[in-house]
């Protein structure tokens, strides 16, 4: 890091000229005598320190991502690792990882039911929103008149600043009583199908507003070409407008789904937040299996922090175990943002 | 790139194209139906509930028929106090990326930090504040906790609005302002940020409605609970926002009348983000029309 500092200090010209222009036309020296801008030493000075400040500000950036990763380690990993003061005892990765037995109370703290929770919601959800929202995205790029694109994307724009607690209002009153006590669910129908369709809702604005993006850069030579070899709008959109748009599509994906897999706290209101979902699910046999999957009371790792945190003291097994889940889902999130550069990079080759 | 296909215009592609145009068109008429029954749904729910009392009333810990006010002071203060804070950091570290950087490494790692702060769950920076803010300070459930934290999660969107505007201020412009001798800072403050100003302000606008609607990380760092007093401006009280607010009466169910206060603090909460949408696409215009 010095040395790009250094470099690009010593590339600003005396004359103050900056680096920017060292690629393009470079400016007339007379210019510089112009009497618009002085340039008295304190300027230079100025010059160098703004440089120093917006530099700092953007090493703040990089030096959250590290502080966010070093203070949850060091709280996540007590849980394995314990530090002096800590009155949680060590655990083994395997009876963390590998278990399903959550029971706090018993000194058992397998975390898998959360982690199953999660993809589970996560996955349904991506199912119903990376369909309709790619397709929604190339309607409105490709097929909608002006005034349904606009429209569409006014709407696109007031889902997504929609706080999560009125989506989990809204599933908790409106969603979850038209479900309930039907012959989809014979109980109160919170789990993972509600909380799916919900979570749906929330990313399919993320996944729509990028995946227009990637349509409308698409060259139209593409779509020309299509359509005077003859193809339908369909068949142009089905075999050429996709696939080209392909990695970019994925991408918006990948960060729909990295949205879905941290939403706390609506998906906390209608998902019934029952650890022992697996053994639930397991037991009741009044219900096709399916539709049993799809309406037990379940958890998953944010709703699990939002439901125990607040109730366990610092230090504890409990609570570095749930910061250890914490530290899972940051984790996840780095995973995630590589993999959208993995594609974007696919895209490029 | 692959070869173009061979298309076939038979009866039965015919028939495809219009069953898909059908298809899309109905998902995209899906959304609208959601958004109006969304809203309307809200709305309907909070619209007995919503007169000046239960704007301005305290709220009640154990009776029913409590208000809102702290909780609506506490999200205007916990919004200013946090845009506040993460709008130097943002611009300059904005400035820094469209300036500055230049293309290359340092330019990419950049844009990684800030996609993976902007891609951090609400709940994992809460877990951050919470570790920091609220335990290692001692700043306990606060003002200045929730601020801090959920300035975190303005950064990055501040960020890249100010990085993305700066990119479309036209080169020429620039090559202007150094011809006549303007120094880089000069030419930064003087003439890019001037011509980005629009764009910046309604990314700014956005990003305090994501700070007003965010709950995960205030439920965590500035607590659930509102100071008796009003308006309470000290930074080490307690401070519950509507979010939280709608959030912890239904969870906690010791109100009696909890459904009706969420179901109108939602409403209230859906009304100022429909008006901030609105503020936006109105100076939009207005500035649309003015530059043409």
């Amino acid at each position: 890091m010095p040395d790009v500092l250094e470099t690009s200090l010593t590339a600003v010209p005396a004359n103050g000229v900056g680096g920017s222009l060292a690629d393009g036309p470079s400016a007339p020296p007379a210019a510089a005598e112009s009497p618009a801008f002085r340039h008295s030493r304190l300027r230079r000075l100025t010059d160098r320190w703004a440089h120093l400040a917006f530099l700092t500000c953007s090493l703040l950036v990089v030096g959250l991502i590290g502080g966010i990763l070093f203070f949850l380690a060091s709280r996540g990993l007590a849980a394995f690792w314990p530090a002096a003061g800590n009155t949680g005892r060590a655990l083994s990765l395997s009876e963390v990882f590998l278990s399903a037995d959550w029971s706090p109370s018993s000194d058992r703290f397998g975390i898998l039911p959360f982690i199953a929770g999660s993809l589970g919601v996560t996955g349904l959800a991506l199912l119903i929103a990376a369909p309709t929202g790619t397709l929604t995205a190339v309607f409105i790029a490709k097929m909608a008149p002006p005034w349904m694109r606009n429209l569409m994307r006014q709407v696109m724009d007031l889902l997504v600043g929609i706080p999560s607690v009125v989506y989990g209002i809204f599933g908790l009153t409106v969603v979850l009583p038209l479900v309930s006590h039907t012959w989809l669910a014979d109980a109160p129908a919170s789990g993972f199908a509600v909380s799916a369709v919900i979570l749906a809702v929330m990313i399919v604005p993320t996944i729509v507003s990028l995946s227009t993006d990637a349509f409308e850069s698409l060259p139209s030579s593409l779509d020309e070409g299509a359509q005077a070899l003859g193809s339908s709008r369909w068949q142009a959109i089905w075999h050429v407008l996709i696939p080209a748009a392909r990695p970019r599509l994925l991408t918006a994906a990948v960060l729909g789904l990295g949205r879905a897999i941290g939403e706390a706290m609506a998906v906390q209101m209608v998902i019934g937040n029952n650890p022992q979902w697996i053994a639930l699910m397991r037991e009741s046999t009044d219900r096709a299996p399916f539709l049993r999957a799809l309406f037990t009371p379940a958890a998953t790792l944010t709703t699990e922090l939002v439901q125990e945190l607040p109730n366990t003291a610092a230090g504890s097994t409990w609570n570095n175990v749930l910061f250890a889940m914490g530290l899972l889902l940051y984790l996840l999130t780095m995973v995630l943002i590589l993999a959208t550069r993995r594609l974007g990079r696919g895209k490029e080759a | 790139m692959r070869a173009m296909p061979v298309f076939r215009r038979s009866r039965s592609s015919k028939l495809v194209d219009r069953l898909m145009r059908g298809v899309l068109w109905s998902i995209a008429i899906l959304f609208v139906v959601v958004l109006i029954l969304f809203v309307g749904a809200i709305l309907k729910q909070g619209w007995p509930v919503l007169n000046l009392s239960f704007l301005t009333k305290m709220p009640e810990t154990l009776d029913a028929g409590g208000g809102i006010k702290p909780q609506i002071f506490n999200s205007i203060y916990l919004v200013v106090l946090s845009l506040g804070l993460s709008l130097p950091v943002g611009l300059g570290a904005g400035v820094y990326m469209a300036e500055y950087a230049g293309k290359g490494r340092t330019l990419n790692f950049l844009r990684l930090c800030i996609e993976t702060l902007a891609a951090t769950p609400s709940i994992v920076l809460a877990l951050f504040g919470m570790i920091v803010f609220v335990q290692a300070m001692g700043w306990s459930f606060s003002i200045r906790s929730g601020a801090l934290t959920l300035a975190l999660l303005n950064i990055p969107v501040i960020t890249r609005v100010t990085e993305v505007s700066l990119l479309g201020v036209p080169r020429e412009l620039k090559e202007a302002s150094y011809g006549l001798g303007a120094t880089k800072l000069q030419t930064i403050l003087k003439v890019a940020l001037p011509y980005a100003a629009t764009g910046i302000l309604t990314g700014l606008v956005l990003t305090a409605g994501r700070a007003f609607g965010e709950s995960a990380i205030l439920v965590f760092t500035a607590g659930t609970n509102a100071s008796a007093h009003f308006p309470d401006f000290r930074l080490t009280v307690p401070g519950e926002t509507l979010s939280v607010h709608l959030w912890y009466v239904t969870s906690d169910g010791t109100l009696p009348d909890a459904r009706e206060i969420a179901a109108g603090t939602a409403a209230v909460m859906i009304i100022v983000l429909l008006s901030l949408n609105l503020l936006v696409r109105l100076v939009d215009r207005i500035i649309r029309r003015r530059t043409r």
